[in-house]
């Protein structure tokens, strides 16, 4: 990014190749919409073009794109005035895991559309930190800086954030007939 | 069971439930947990919770993600501030290369002209025979030993030079045929391969990435990132070469593409004639 900092536009290319899939899978859980989530990676990348000027060399670049992401979904939010949606189940099914036998592939898809609900009913920012915490490329360190909280507060928000997960889970999963 | 309460070891789950946290770490929770059945039920089911998160299918996104980040990425380079930015750091850049071509064989040869003069101008009034060549016989010897110095120094600073511009061309090319060899390869070899051909400096290494995109052309991604990186290609050889791949994959989505193309009276002339041949079989 310093190189990009410094006008070598062409080093964005690579950091894109490099970081667009985590980054998209992450606006995807956290937004529950593909088509919003595709939007807000090529926005963070316009504004990663756009405040190139301000990158400082004093943290790692993945905690500034995903600070850089979480503001793109806070504006993503206000504009929508809405918290995600659950997957259409329907949607899932197209892109189901490697197939299995076809209970055991019925039941995942049940789970991941169960969990895709839950996560929508969480409240949005301890689904942000929970998504935050389970990316192996960030640790609590730079999720404490993005969030701007201690590293404690971090890891009991995100503790939280789990168990309240949780809950919505399995009620749901009582709610729904076997 | 150890001294700990459950209530200790439920506020250790976080850290448990990490995968970073290595295996070897938190043992005296880990040893409650084996012999503790209610904490055993909560931690399995935070487990199950968070597994099912991590598995969530995300898919990857759409070819047009790429497409429109390199459109964005075009259209930056070449607005008022990043061409004006873009100058300033070519004149830099040829500031250094006129350092290390002019000035430092220049510098080299006043060291050397500097070594000259000093033997020559102090080199002892003439004296008797055999002294004088005793003398003069050590200071040529110490002028060759500094002379030979100096030409080691500057072929060790060529070979470097060399290495610098060879070297990573060769390595990068060698990169390339690692990742096509890979028989069935997944995302991250697609997309160290359409790097390759996107940014890399390196003509052959371009058109090795593109060979080696050829197997995986029925993928949406592969043919996106072809057909967004042959705006950005310079080179009529990759060019072309890339034009045949798009026919050969019959993307009908380089259609508007290879129609600007085919018309651009900059473009090469070989390039054009590809463009009209592929828009052909489209």
């Amino acid at each position: 990014m310093l190189a990009v900092r410094d006008g070598e536009l062409d080093a964005l290319g690579e950091l894109f190749e490099r970081h667009h899939g985590p980054l998209f899978g992450f606006l995807v859980k956290l937004t529950g919409d593909r088509t919003a989530a595709e939007d807000l990676t090529q926005t963070v990348f316009q504004r990663m073009l756009k405040y190139r000027h301000t990158y400082r060399d004093d943290g790692s670049f993945t905690a500034w794109m995903y600070h850089l992401a979480r503001r793109c979904a806070a504006d993503h939010f206000r504009r929508t005035n809405a918290a995600p949606h659950p997957t259409d189940p329907a949607a899932l099914s197209e892109r189901a895991d490697e197939a299995p036998h076809a209970a055991t592939q019925a039941t995942v898809h049940d789970d991941h559309a169960l969990l895709q609900t839950a996560l929508a009913r969480l409240d949005h920012g301890d689904r942000e930190i929970l998504l935050l915490s389970r990316f192996q490329e960030l640790s609590f360190a730079e999720i404490a800086v993005i969030l701007d909280c201690s590293v404690g507060a971090a890891k009991v928000r995100a503790h939280r954030a789990v168990r309240e997960l949780r809950d919505l889970y399995f009620q749901l999963q009582k709610q729904t007939p076997a | 069971m150890n001294s700990l309460s459950c209530e200790r070891v439920r506020e250790s789950f976080p850290e448990l439930l990490d995968p970073r946290t290595p295996a070897a770490a938190l043992g005296e929770v880990r040893e409650h947990l084996a012999n503790c059945p209610a904490c055993q039920r909560e931690f399995a089911m935070l487990h199950r919770t968070l597994e099912t998160l991590d598995g969530l299918p995300i898919g990857a996104p759409s070819p047009a993600l790429r497409r429109d980040f390199y459109a964005m990425l075009e259209e930056e380079k070449h607005s008022a501030t990043s061409a004006r930015a873009n100058a300033e750091r070519d004149f830099r850049n040829r500031s250094r290369r006129i350092w290390r071509w002019v000035l430092a064989p220049a510098a080299a040869a006043a060291l050397l002209l500097g070594g000259f003069l000093a033997g020559t101008r102090y080199s002892p009034a003439p004296a008797p025979a055999p002294i004088a060549s005793d003398e003069t016989a050590r200071e040529l010897r110490q002028l060759k030993n500094k002379v030979d110095r100096l030409d080691a120094m500057n072929q060790l600073v060529a070979s470097a030079l060399r290495d610098e511009q060879t070297q990573p061309a060769s390595e990068r090319l060698a990169g390339v045929m690692t990742s096509a060899s890979v028989a069935n390869p997944g995302n991250r070899v697609v997309d160290e391969l359409i790097t390759s051909l996107a940014l890399d400096p390196s003509a052959n290494v371009r058109l090795r990435a593109l060979e080696a995109l050829y197997p995986l052309a029925g993928r949406d991604a592969v043919r996106a990132g072809v057909l967004a990186s042959l705006p950005r290609e310079t080179n009529p050889l990759v060019q072309v070469a890339m034009i045949d791949f798009l026919a050969a994959a019959r993307d009908r989505e380089a259609k508007p593409a290879l129609e600007r193309m085919s018309v651009n009276a900059l473009a090469d002339q070989d390039v054009r004639a590809a463009a009209k041949r592929a828009l052909a079989q489209l």
